[in-house]
C-alpha cells in the first residue's frame, strides 16, 4: 500500500519536474521524486506487528528491519545537500537572465549562442 | 508551441510507462524476513548500541556515514563559493516585532537542548547526529530572524566558523584513524561497549555522534547564513 | 491503522495540490506540508529515527531555504510621488513618460511592473531599504544623496526652478477641476489653494512648474537654476546589475530614437 503511493508520488514528482515552467517549482518536483524513493525503501522494511528498531536485549518483540533505515538516513542529507547546491545555481541563472520561466531561459540561451557564432563584422 | 506539446507528451509517456513497469511488480508480498531476523539476533552484542539504526549506520556501515559527511560538506562549501558572486539583500530585521522576540527566547534553546539531546543519547533512543545538528542550525536561525543577521554576525564570525568546520572534519579524521595508535584498523571501536542502555555503550557511537552534530551545525548554519545573506532577486 | 492509510492517501493529495499552485510561495509551503505528512507517516511505519529526520531536513531546513532564496515573485516594484507628465493616475490607468519607459524595461526583463504611490519621502526610504526596486515621478538627483541610493542616467533634462525669498501671498487663484493626485504636486496645489505656495516650494521641477502653470497656479517671479538637471530613477546603490541592465535598456531608447518620440508625445 505504502509502496503504491510511493510510486505515484514519483509520478506526480516527474509529472511536475517536466510540465512545470517554473525554475523553482521544479526543484521541489525533483525534491518529491527523492521523498517518494525514499519512502518505498522504508516501506520495504515494515512488517505487521512490527515494533521499532530501538529495544534493549531484555524484550522480545518483532522490531522493523533497521537496514533500510540507515541507508535512508543518508539518503535524506544527501538530498537536501543537492537541493541547496541545486537553488544556488538557479539564483544565479534567474540573476543571469531575470525571469523563472525555463523555455524564456532556454529561448535567451539559443539566442547568445547565435549571436555567438556570427562571424564579427 | 510545438515543444510543449512534444514535451507534455514525453513526459505523460515516460509515467505511463513507468507505471506499466510496477504494475507488474509484487508490491503486495511481504520481502523475506529472515536477514533481518538473523541480524537482529546478532546486533546488540555486536554494536552494543540499543537504537539498531544507529549500529546499523554508525558501526557497520560507518565508512558510507563518513563520505555521506564529505558530500554534505562539499555542498556547504559549493553553497558557500557560489552565493559569494551573486549580489544580494540582507535579511530583513523583525525584532520590532515583539512576537518573535519573545518566541525566540524559548525556541532557541529548546533547539539547543534537542540537539544535544540528540547527539549524545544518539545511540540509545532515536535522533542521531544529523537531526540533531539541523535543529540547532534552525534554532540559530530563528535568533537570527528575531535580531538581523548583523547581529548573529557579530557573535558568530564567519571566518572563524570556517576554521571550526575544519578543525571539526580534522577531528573526525583523528579519531577515526586514532585506533591505528593503539595497533587496531581504523573506524574500530575505542570505548566500551557496554550494556545497552547505558550512556556509555556502543562503542565509539557516541563520539562519532557528537561529532557529526557539530559538523552538519556549523555546516547548516553555513548554507543559512549564505542564503540569508544573499537574497536576490529570485 | 486507519489513521496510517488516511494519511498515505492524502500524500498524493498534498503533493500535487503543492505542485500545481501558481505562486512560487505557496507551492513551497505545501511541499513544507507534505514533508510534515511523510514524517508523520515514517512514524506509523516504525521508523523514529527516519521520521525525525525528514521533519528536521525536508520541513524546516528545506522549506527555511527556499523561502529565503524567494524574494519577490517576479515584479518589479515602482514607487513613485505622482506628478503629472510623467508617472499618473488618469482614471484606472496609469500614464506617462516614466511610466512608459518602465513598462518597457518591466517588459523587456520578463517581470510584472507594479507601481505604487506614496509620499515623496517615502520614495527615498522604500528605494534605499530595498523594499522597492526604482523609485521614479519626477526625481532629480541631488548631489548629496546618501550612501545607499544612487540614481540612474537622465532620461529627461529638465530645469529647476525657485521662489525668490520674499514674495507675497497671493490671493486664491482659480484652479480649475483638478484630478485626484496624490503626493507632491497635490500638496502644492493645496498650498496653491491658500495661497501659500512660494512659501513651501523650495525648488520645483520644470515638469511640475509646467502643468501647475496649466491648471491656473500662482507661479509668479520663479528663478531658474543654472545647470544643468535630469529626471531619472531612484535605485539602490546595491543593485548593481539592474543599474546596467536599466542604463542598457535606456540607451536602446535613445538609440532607437523612441525616447524622443516619448517625450514629444507626453510633453508637447
Amino acid at each position: 500500500m505504502a509502496a503504491v503511493i510511493a510510486f505515484i508520488l514519483f509520478g506526480i514528482g516527474i509529472l511536475g519536474l517536466v510540465l512545470r515552467r517554473d525554475l523553482v517549482i521544479k526543484l521541489l518536483a525533483l525534491g518529491l521524486v527523492n521523498s517518494a524513493t525514499i519512502l518505498f525503501l522504508v516501506s520495504i522494511g515494515d512488517r505487521p506487528g512490527a515494533r521499532a528498531p530501538i529495544q534493549l536485549p531484555g524484550d522480545v518483540a518483532i522490531l522493523a528491519d533497521p537496514l533500510p533505515h540507515a541507508l535512508v538516513l543518508s539518503a535524506i542529507v544527501v538530498n537536501f545537500a543537492i537541493l541547496a547546491l541545486a537553488l544556488v545555481f538557479v539564483m544565479i541563472l534567474v540573476e543571469r537572465y531575470h525571469t523563472t520561466d525555463s523555455t524564456r531561459i532556454e529561448q535567451e540561451m539559443v539566442r547568445e549562442t547565435d549571436e555567438e557564432e556570427k562571424p564579427c563584422s | 508551441m510545438r515543444k510543449d506539446r512534444i514535451r507534455i507528451i514525453a513526459a505523460i509517456g515516460i509515467v505511463l510507462v513507468f507505471a506499466g513497469l510496477v504494475s507488474v511488480m509484487h508490491l503486495g508480498s511481504a520481502p523475506d524476513p529472515s536477514a533481518s531476523t538473523r541480524f537482529l539476533a546478532r546486533d546488540l552484542e555486536e554494536t552494543g548500541a540499543s537504537n539498531r539504526v544507529a549500529g546499523v549506520y554508525l558501526n557497520y556501515r560507518l565508512f558510507d556515514t563518513l563520505l555521506e559527511v564529505l558530500v554534505f560538506s562539499v555542498a556547504v562549501l559549493g553553497v558557500r563559493h557560489y552565493l559569494q558572486q551573486s549580489e544580494g539583500m540582507e535579511l530583513p530585521d523583525l525584532s520590532e516585532s515583539e512576537v518573535v522576540r519573545t518566541a525566540v527566547i524559548f525556541l532557541t534553546p529548546l533547539a539547543l537542548l534537542l540537539c544535544a539531546f540528540f547527539a549524545i543519547l544518539g545511540h540509545i533512543s532515536p535522533g542521531g547526529g544529523f537531526a540533531g545538528g539541523v535543529i540547532a542550525a534552525s534554532g540559530l536561525l530563528y535568533v537570527a530572524i528575531a535580531y538581523g543577521m548583523r547581529a548573529m554576525e557579530k557573535r558568530l564570525n564567519p571566518a572563524r566558523l570556517v576554521r571550526a568546520e575544519e578543525a571539526i572534519l580534522l577531528a573526525l579524521l583523528a579519531f577515526v584513524l586514532l585506533p591505528m595508535v593503539f595497533g587496531r584498523t581504523p573506524l574500530s571501536d575505542l570505548m566500551p561497549k557496554g550494556t545497552p542502555g547505558q550512556l556509555l555503550s556502543g562503542g565509539s557511537i557516541l563520539v562519532y555522534n557528537i561529532l557529526i552534530a557539530l559538523k552538519v551545525l556549523v555546516g547548516a548554519w553555513a548554507v543559512i547564513a549564505a542564503f540569508a545573506q544573499h537574497r536576490g532577486e529570485l | 491503522m486507519v489513521a496510517r492509510w488516511i494519511l498515505l492517501a492524502l500524500l498524493p493529495i498534498v503533493a500535487g495540490v503543492a505542485l500545481l499552485q501558481t505562486r512560487r510561495l505557496s507551492a513551497i509551503i505545501g511541499m513544507g506540508l507534505f514533508s510534515l505528512v511523510l514524517a508523520a507517516v515514517y512514524l506509523l511505519m516504525h521508523a523514529p529515527d527516519v521520521a525525525i529526520t525528514e521533519a528536521t531536513i525536508g520541513a524546516a531546513l528545506v522549506t527555511a531555504i527556499y523561502v529565503l532564496a524567494i524574494r519577490r515573485t517576479g515584479r518589479l516594484t515602482v514607487v513613485a510621488d505622482e506628478a503629472p507628465g510623467l508617472i499618473a493616475r488618469e482614471g484606472d490607468e496609469i500614464v506617462g513618460l516614466e511610466y512608459e519607459i518602465l513598462d518597457g524595461f518591466a517588459r523587456q526583463v520578463g517581470l510584472d511592473l507594479s507601481i505604487q504611490f506614496v509620499p515623496l519621502r517615502r520614495v527615498r526610504w522604500l528605494v534605499s531599504h530595498q523594499e522597492a526596486d526604482f523609485g521614479a515621478g519626477g526625481m532629480i538627483p541631488c548631489a548629496d544623496d546618501d550612501e545607499t541610493l544612487t540614481s540612474t542616467p537622465a532620461h529627461l533634462e529638465t530645469g529647476v526652478f525657485t521662489f525668490p525669498a520674499a514674495s507675497a501671498a497671493r490671493e486664491h487663484s482659480a484652479p480649475r477641476e483638478l484630478p485626484d493626485y496624490e503626493g507632491y504636486y497635490a500638496d502644492l496645489l493645496e498650498h496653491d489653494k491658500d495661497g501659500t505656495i512660494a512659501a513651501t516650494a523650495k525648488a520645483l521641477d520644470l515638469a511640475r512648474v509646467m502643468s501647475l502653470g496649466r491648471v491656473g497656479a500662482a507661479l509668479e517671479g520663479l528663478d531658474r537654476l543654472d545647470g544643468t538637471f535630469g529626471y531619472a530613477f531612484l535605485v539602490s546603490k546595491r543593485r548593481t546589475s539592474l543599474q546596467r541592465d536599466f542604463a542598457a535598456y535606456l540607451r536602446q531608447l535613445r538609440d532607437s530614437g523612441r525616447l524622443n518620440e516619448l517625450i514629444q508625445r507626453h510633453f508637447t
